[in-house]
């Protein structure tokens, strides 16, 4: 297109103003449509985005709100109509309460226990269910059962079993001959004497039926990480070390186990954080006693909050529990990676 | 096509992010207001709201609160038909252990809030602690019954500031129910005597006593038989300053009293179930496996059906079953014994009502505790939820003269309790659900979990635990 200013005459013939129009009609709508190009990009870059929001925002109002109110509430205490800022007085009354130090000291009795059998009863079923035995889908059906029952109704059905008249299991233990000098009673036998001053261990006869009761409700979702994970070891690797003289014990603690860590780790990530903060089953089957032997602190923080309505004692008591469970996972993971780096 | 397809696909996607996010939105909306209400009639009955621990709808004979259900389902219709211009009453039930922490959460979050609540002095402070209840100094004192009400009932409704704030109707003492039978000289007076008793039952396969020994609901035990015992040796929990004093001679007898006797083996052994089976201590008593029962006056209306020693049932399987049994003479109420030259303890507790914070038809409630403190409605509510004596001095003469049956029963406890020294076990203690918690927690591993373990010592450690939050 030529200029004006280049010799040609002022007014430019008209179909030259008509092709200037045009063109510019057809930039303005290129330059539209390359805006509409450009936000379905954007928009279609950031879809996954979008289709996330009402999750995360879920999960802001169910998670991350209770948890900061939580650490706000610690920090208070309720004076008639109002909340009053007192620090850490609360965290301080926690340290100084004997019921806290023993309840953490039932927690570890209880976790310790809990994981232990839970682990080692998963991994022996896996094991059986890895090999190839008729009706294995019977039994992985029947394994299944206690993970379909609710903790309430699991503590319901387990304490009936133990009522000193009319339990199914009470005949056998209050048989003096088989638990001398008079029997056994889980739910009012005392603990016997503490081999360490302050620490609750040995535990009641009730610590052992609680663990009990809790492994049977964890196995079998445990039981299902591991036999997967048993399923991805190759075995062409356990018939080699076979072939080379290896036995089954050598075979499953140098190969099978190292090879399934990473399911191990993440199964005792949910044993812990389930044993820290489930309450269902302390609740119905032995509610904290008898007297204060299974006062474990999930229990310890129910009382305080919703028994005796110190809100912001039982704020305090719960984010120390979360601190628990965060050392506890970082404990976990750092063992496994040091194991992962020796193998 | 390809680029047609997937314009679809995208198209599809938006949307449905789009309707999610709307559900979404809208779900987090407040609440449209519904349509606007029909003009009012002249007489607009409103709903007045209570919360008891009860529940009308329940006609389980073998409910555990089938006394206050039946009660309930006998009077709210007499209510409304009493306040048919004016109220219409809706009871929502609550499980007792967690009334008040409902109320509390209700208050607190700015729910919808009953207009009136059956409330004790065990739960006075914490719902005073948390603003859950109203100031009701200056109504009641207003009111032409309060100058009827015994005094240590309206101590029990008082705060520590001097205010007010539940409306006293029933008194429960503790005391003991025994079975004639086993005890036909009567009730022991001295622990020497008990024990010589208690022998002469064990002999005949019976154990002389149950009561609530374990430290199921947070410690309760500790406002029932503990208390009963440590005051009849002359103890005590408090010194009278708000600080817990529990490392006394008179306390570490008491201990030892108890030791005793449940290793002589006069103690049922379900006295210390209740953790795993609620009130399963009642059973024995219930059975006469076990020949007394120091308990709460209110005990009468759970302790049944009954079955005599000597045969005879009473098998209603409601109040009436103690009651006939004490008219009839197997059972008889007494206090509970005390060493020479002391009296025996009893605890006293106090059931009412409370207003909400927030209520919103205070006056409906007022009508209501007015209509409950008439001399036709007071005796059903002492006898059914008081579960006590009346609060109103004036008012037993009526209940005896209305129930005949519980005549016997009332004159029995009120020779109970003038032969006890009767108070509340708290006394100064102010954060009542810890106290009760550690001392019931201390007695059990003092009896139970360490019987040979230093009774002084932990005493001293249990106090100390409480006094380091004052």
């Amino acid at each position: 297109m030529r200029y004006c200013g280049q010799g040609r005459s002022f007014a430019a013939p008209a179909r030259f103003h008509a092709m200037a129009t045009q063109a510019q009609a057809t930039q303005s709508a290129f330059q539209v449509t390359l805006r509409r190009i450009q936000a379905r990009g954007f928009f279609s870059h950031t879809l996954p985005f979008w289709l996330l929001l009402p999750a995360l925002l879920v999960i802001a109002a169910i998670q991350f709100y209770p948890g900061f109110y939580s650490i706000w509430l610690s920090l208070q205490e309720r004076q008639g109509a109002v909340w009053t800022f007192v620090g850490l007085r609360n965290f301080e009354r926690i340290f100084d309460s004997a019921a806290f130090r023993e309840s953490v000291g039932h927690t570890v009795v209880f976790l310790v226990g809990y994981v232990t059998v839970t682990m080692l009863a998963s991994l022996v079923i896996a094991l059986l269910l890895n090999r190839v035995i008729k009706f294995s889908g019977v039994y992985i059906t029947l394994i299944f059962v206690p993970w379909v029952i609710a903790d309430v109704i699991a503590g319901l059905v387990f304490g009936l079993l133990v009522v000193p008249e009319y339990g199914l299991f009470s005949p056998i233990l209050s048989n003096p001959s088989l638990f001398p000098p008079k029997g056994l009673s889980i739910t009012s036998d005392p603990a016997p004497r503490p081999w360490i001053a302050g620490f609750p261990f040995p535990p009641a006869p009730a610590m052992y039926y609680l663990i009990l009761a809790t492994a049977w409700r964890a196995l079998p979702f445990v039981t299902l990480l591991i036999l997967a994970a048993l399923k991805t070891v190759p075995r062409e690797l356990i018939e080699s070390a076979r072939i080379d003289g290896a036995s089954s014990f050598q075979a499953l603690r140098l190969i099978t186990l190292p090879l399934i860590l990473p399911t191990l780790v993440v199964a005792l990530f949910n044993l812990t954080l389930g044993g820290m903060n489930g309450i269902g089953l302390v609740f119905t089957l032995t509610r904290g006693g008898p007297g204060t032997a299974t006062e474990v602190l999930s229990f310890l923080l129910y009382i305080i909050g919703f028994s005796r309505l110190e809100f912001g004692r039982a704020a305090a008591l719960s984010v120390l529990i979360a601190i628990i469970n965060l050392l506890l996972i970082l404990l976990i993971l750092r063992v496994s990676r040091t194991e992962e780096r020796v193998q | 096509m390809c680029s047609s397809r997937s314009n679809i696909r995208k198209l599809t996607a938006s949307f449905a992010s789009f309707a999610a996010l709307s559900v979404l939105i809208a779900a987090c909306a407040p609440a449209q207001p519904g349509a606007p209400a029909q003009p009012a009639a002249p007489a607009q009955v409103r709903d007045f709201v209570t919360w008891y621990q009860y529940d009308d709808k329940n006609e389980d004979p073998k409910s555990d609160e089938r006394v206050g259900n039946e009660y309930l389902r006998k009077t709210i219709p007499q209510f409304n038909e009493a306040f048919k211009d004016k109220w219409r009453w809706i009871n929502q039930p609550q499980p007792f252990d967690k009334m008040d922490t409902n109320l509390v959460a209700a208050v607190q979050a700015g729910g919808d809030v009953p207009d009136l609540m059956q409330a004790g002095d065990g739960s006075l402070i914490p719902l005073l602690k948390n603003g859950a209840i109203q100031d009701l100094t200056d109504w009641i004192k207003a009111q032409p019954w309060f100058s009827d009400l015994d005094s240590s009932a309206v101590a029990g409704c008082t705060g520590p500031d001097g205010k007010i704030y539940c409306v006293p109707v029933a008194i429960s003492p503790q005391i003991v129910f025994v079975w004639k039978d086993h005890f036909p000289n009567g009730y022991p007076k001295t622990p020497e005597a008990f024990k010589q008793a208690a022998e002469a039952l064990k002999s005949k396969g019976v154990y002389a006593i149950t009561f609530f020994g374990s430290t199921a609901f947070d410690g309760e035990g500790t406002t029932r038989f503990t208390n009963t015992l440590i005051q009849s040796f002359g103890g005590g929990f408090d010194d009278g300053q708000g600080k817990m004093k529990l490392d006394r001679p008179e306390n570490v007898a008491a201990i030892q009293f108890l030791r005793e006797i449940i290793e002589a083996g006069y103690v049922h052994p379900l006295s210390w179930e209740g953790t795993s089976t609620p009130f399963v201590e009642e059973e024995p008593m219930k059975t006469a496996e076990a020949a007394s029962f120091p308990t709460g006056i209110f005990g009468y209306r759970y302790v049944n059906p009954l079955k005599a020693p000597n045969g005879n049932e009473y098998k209603k399987g409601n109040e009436e079953d103690m009651l006939d049994a004490i008219t009839a003479g197997d059972v008889f109420i007494a206090p509970f014994f005390a060493p020479e030259g002391k009296k025996p303890g009893c605890g006293i507790g106090v059931t009412g009502f409370v207003i909400p914070t927030g209520a919103k038809n205070p006056d409906a409630a007022k009508d209501y505790i007015n209509w409950i403190m008439t001399k036709e409605q007071n005796p059903d509510w002492v006898l059914g939820p008081g579960g006590g004596f009346p609060a109103l001095r004036s008012m037993l003469p009526e209940i005896e003269t209305r129930v005949p049956v519980a005549k016997a029963f009332y004159e029995q406890a009120a020779a109970a309790v003038a032969a006890s020294q009767c108070r509340p076990w708290y006394g100064s203690l102010e954060r009542r659900d810890e106290a009760k918690k550690i001392i019931q927690s201390t007695v059990y591993k003092l009896v139970k979990e360490d019987p040979t373990a230093d009774i002084s010592a932990t005493l001293k450690a249990a106090e100390e635990e409480y006094n380091k939050g004052s």
